[in-house]
């Protein structure tokens, strides 16, 4: 039987959860064990309720759970606001001082927080470090990591600091020790265990676009993007990357875009709306045959919508972004492991096929933590070789008369869709891309002839790709032998993972078609997936099911039964249960 | 050494008399004066009668979207930024389309070199009014006469902090060489407007407007005072009063000086980054 603790704390906002919550995830991974966690926080720096949760377990964890373990509330809201998700084993941590609670259906912890504050002169964002102790304690942990990481943190503002914030744990874990030992959990004991990467989904695409060799990331920050954006800036010298913050979505991709067209790989970053200013140059991109990867991270639209939550609604908008017809990859990594390799691959898609390819996220890939080997990241980066396809500095194979400069063929027709890409400062030679139709050498043209002959090229590219390098759905469980069939994309398969894990300990077979190769799609081979006798469901975090749509559109398969949710929060395991349990339709 | 006839792409377009003729000439004659041929320059060109020039023009180029010349050339700079990158935008294009990238390319210095079309119109869509045109002037999107006031250009790069500014007019080709060869070989960003009659659409910002109203700065005036170029900006708008030449100028690190990343190579030329466990430990 696998062990799973759900810790969770919730303040105000501004007092540090989110930072908490990454340093509980960091001591349980080095305890020995794997993570999920989740952050919610409203749209505003101050005020408002921060609620991050930790799913610590001895297997592998990809989603949180309902009920939580240890729920520590430093202030009233958080008790009033999760009391529905605490059972009879649940404990909770308060400060009796502040607020009471009256009920006494599970195990009540007090901690006088503001009494400690005030005894040690210690500031108000302290209260985390209380917590954490107390926290660790009530766990069966120590403070060893803890008082680890404290020093690291707070090195450079001196011993002071490092000793006040060392002290505020203490307090918090000798307080329980003294007056909860009974409560202490006696389940989670120090495991050997290889090293883990605590990685946040934009984490991995960062940590994927530096092994793939990207030389320039271009962003403006958006929620929830932004983290790549700054992360990536502070890797910058270390990894030789230019990270420019421009002064608009538009600059951003252009920026990318020149870049790309000078010969370095070139990422840009943003959520729905950024996307939507960068659109018309996507489609220059397009014309232009200029590789570039831009990573879109999901939130509920429209307009500004719920910047802070979760949504699966920019999936058709993806897909059909740009004026005129080019073509597009649309791939959507579903775990941080998956996002790294699939950012990697993204960069070697957009160089083979000299295109734009979009790898989309949302916010609860981009900012929940998942725990995965650190070897694992290790040695595939160390064996990632880039694949440039037909981009190259080099045109050892072209006959040119040493004292003229000649035009490169950059458009060249070939029966792949693909034309040799000549890196610009090759001396002999000179080329102009062009946002205009043109002919093979980039010169501007209206004949009807060559514009047949340059929009038939680029759409061979669709097909080069879904021969080369599409790739089907991964599967999970197995379908041939399940009931049903889950159908689904991107960050839902966190979920579903687990759902059929659940269904299977109740004896119900559920298998899943994880898609993360979103667009184009291929007809032939997809509808064979499909030809199964099993009942499909399509999950998704939208409210108009829109990966079902492509799919229709694209295959002619249509799947009738669906569970689509889209108030901003993920949809949860028990969501996905409780519905092929009781056949309703739950949002 | 190459000639003017290496840099020679297709025959022009522009209708007769079109002040673009005597730009194109110039910007191939300070190609050519300053040692490049068509593989050692990079030309970003936006969209309009300027952007025209694309295919009259032989060198690595991109034929960009309106409005976004300037953010391409910052990223090939940051890309190849041992390499002069140069733009050639229209008023319409770069201080309307691309006013935001033009003001932020200023603050950056990014190490790029401007020449501006500056006709008043929007010829390419048949005589709107442009971003520059004087307050009242009518057009087929203003018949009443336009009722903003005119974009300064000049004026807008001094006070951002442009490193170099100068102005050129098209009918002085000599004029228009000389700056632009200076706008290339100085370090920073560098504007070169230039005032560009349309014979077609713009029947008020002649030749001989232009000539009546325009003047040289003299030999002797100092380009370094930032105070002075202002006053002159400033009187182009309140006295009609068009200067020409290099109205200021000044020394500043360009914004890949900055980049520690570049300081041993260029970033297309750069080793590829292999020594991951430098990273791996920030997650653990």
């Amino acid at each position: 039987m696998r062990k799973r603790f759900l810790w969770k704390i919730g303040g105000e906002a501004g007092f540090g959860i989110q930072t908490t919550g990454l340093m509980f995830s960091k001591i349980a991974t080095r305890m020995g064990y794997h993570i999920f966690d989740y952050f919610e926080y409203p749209s505003l720096i101050r005020g408002g309720h921060n609620t991050t949760e930790t799913l610590v377990s001895d297997e592998e964890v990809t989603t949180t759970k309902h009920e939580v373990d240890l729920l520590v509330c430093l202030n009233k809201a958080t008790y009033i606001l999760h009391k529905h998700r605490l059972t009879t084993s649940s404990i909770v941590v308060y400060d009796s001082e502040e607020f009471a609670i009256e009920e006494d259906t599970f195990k009540k912890v007090s901690v006088p927080f503001k009494q400690f504050l005030k005894k040690e002169m210690a500031l108000i964002v302290m209260m985390n470090n209380i917590a954490l102790g107390a926290a660790l304690a009530l766990i069966g942990w120590d403070l060893t990591i803890l008082n680890e990481m404290i020093e690291e943190a707070f090195a450079k503002k001196g011993p002071e600091v490092v000793s006040k914030n060392k002290k505020m744990a203490l307090l918090g874990f000798d307080h329980i020790l003294s007056n909860y030992s009974q409560v202490v959990c006696q389940d989670f004991p120090y495991r050997q265990m290889y090293k883990q990467m605590v990685l946040t989904g934009n984490d991995a695409f960062a940590l994927g676009a530096i092994a793939a060799d990207c030389r320039l990331y271009c962003a403006y920050p958006m929620t929830p993007s932004s983290t790549v954006l700054s992360t990536l800036a502070q890797y910058a010298q270390t990894v030789g990357m230019i990270v420019r913050h421009a002064e608009d979505e538009i600059s951003v991709i252009n920026t990318a875009i020149g870049s790309s067209w000078a010969g370095v790989r070139s990422a840009v970053g943003s959520s729905g709306g950024g996307f939507a200013l960068m659109v018309e140059s996507l489609s220059f991109a397009g014309v232009a045959e200029i590789p570039i990867v831009i990573f879109l991270s999901q939130r509920p639209g429209p307009a500004t919508g719920l910047p802070t939550w979760t949504e699966q609604g920019d999936l058709l908008f993806a897909v059909n972004a740009g004026h005129g017809e080019f073509p597009k990859i649309v791939i959507a990594p579903g775990d941080i492991d998956e996002m790294y390799m699939l950012t990697a691959e993204a960069f070697d898609l957009a160089d083979i096929y000299q295109t734009p390819v979009i790898v989309m996220s949302d916010k609860l890939l981009s900012e929940s933590h998942m725990s995965t080997p650190a070897i694992k990241y290790s040695d595939w980066a160390q064996n990632y070789v880039p694949k440039r396809g037909k981009i190259s500095g080099d045109t050892k194979q072209i006959q040119n008369d040493p004292q003229k400069t000649q035009a490169f063929l950059r458009y060249a027709v070939t029966d792949d869709g693909i034309s040799p890409m000549l890196i610009p400062g090759k001396k002999g030679f000179f080329y102009q891309s062009n946002s205009y139709e043109h002919i093979e050498d980039g010169h501007t043209t209206e004949e009807a002839i060559e514009r047949i002959k340059q929009v038939d090229k680029r759409s061979r590219k669709n097909q080069t790709y879904l021969d080369t390098h599409f790739k089907m759905p991964t599967f999970f469980g197995t379908p041939a032998s399940s009931t049903i069939i889950f159908v689904s994309w991107g960050s839902t398969k966190s979920v579903l993972v687990e759902a059929i894990k659940q269904l299977e300990e109740k004896g119900i077979s559920a298998a899943l078609y994880h898609f993360t190769h979103l667009f184009p799609l291929d007809r032939a081979k997809l509808r064979d997936l499909f030809k199964l006798d099993k009942r499909f469901i399509l999950i998704e975090n939208n409210s108009h099911g829109q990966f079902g749509k492509l799919l229709e559109q694209e295959t002619g398969v249509h799947i009738d039964e669906k569970i689509l949710k889209y108030d901003g929060r993920p949809i949860w395991t028990e969501e996905v249960i409780d519905y092929v349990i009781n056949s309703g339709v739950k949002n | 050494m190459s000639t003017i006839q290496d840099f020679s792409g297709y025959s022009p377009t522009w209708c007769p008399g079109c002040g673009d003729w005597g730009i194109g000439a110039s910007l191939k004659s300070a190609f050519v004066q300053l040692g490049y041929d068509p593989s050692s320059v990079y030309v970003v060109f936006g969209i309009g009668c300027s952007g025209n020039m694309n295919d009259f023009l032989n060198a690595y180029a991109i034929h960009s979207l309106h409005g976004r010349a300037i953010p391409n050339a910052i990223g090939i700079k940051l890309a190849q930024h041992d390499r002069p990158v140069v733009c050639v935008v229209g008023d319409g294009d770069c201080y309307g389309e691309g006013g935001n990238h033009f003001l932020h390319a200023v603050r950056g210095n990014h190490d790029i070199t401007l020449v501006v079309h500056d006709n008043c119109v929007y010829g390419l869509t048949t005589g709107q009014a442009a971003p520059t045109a004087a307050k009242g002037f009518k057009s087929k999107s203003t018949p009443a006469g336009i009722v903003e006031s005119a974009v300064n250009p000049l004026l807008l790069a001094l006070t951002q902090g442009a490193s170099f500014v100068a102005q050129g007019f098209a009918g002085d080709v000599p004029g228009m060489v000389s700056l632009i060869k200076q706008g290339v070989e100085h370090r920073g960003f560098s504007l070169v407007n230039i005032l560009q009659p349309c014979v077609t659409f713009n029947k008020i910002n002649t030749y001989e407007y232009y000539r009546e109203k325009s003047y040289k700065l003299e030999e002797s005036y100092k380009s370094d005072n930032l105070q002075t170029a202002v006053s002159i900006a400033l009187k182009q708008a309140t006295e009609e009063k068009y200067p020409l030449g290099v109205l200021y100028k000044n020394e500043r690190a360009v914004y890949t000086d900055s980049l520690t990343q570049l300081s041993g190579s260029t970033l297309v030329s750069k080793n590829r980054f292999t020594e991951y466990k430098k990273i791996v430990t920030d997650y653990i």
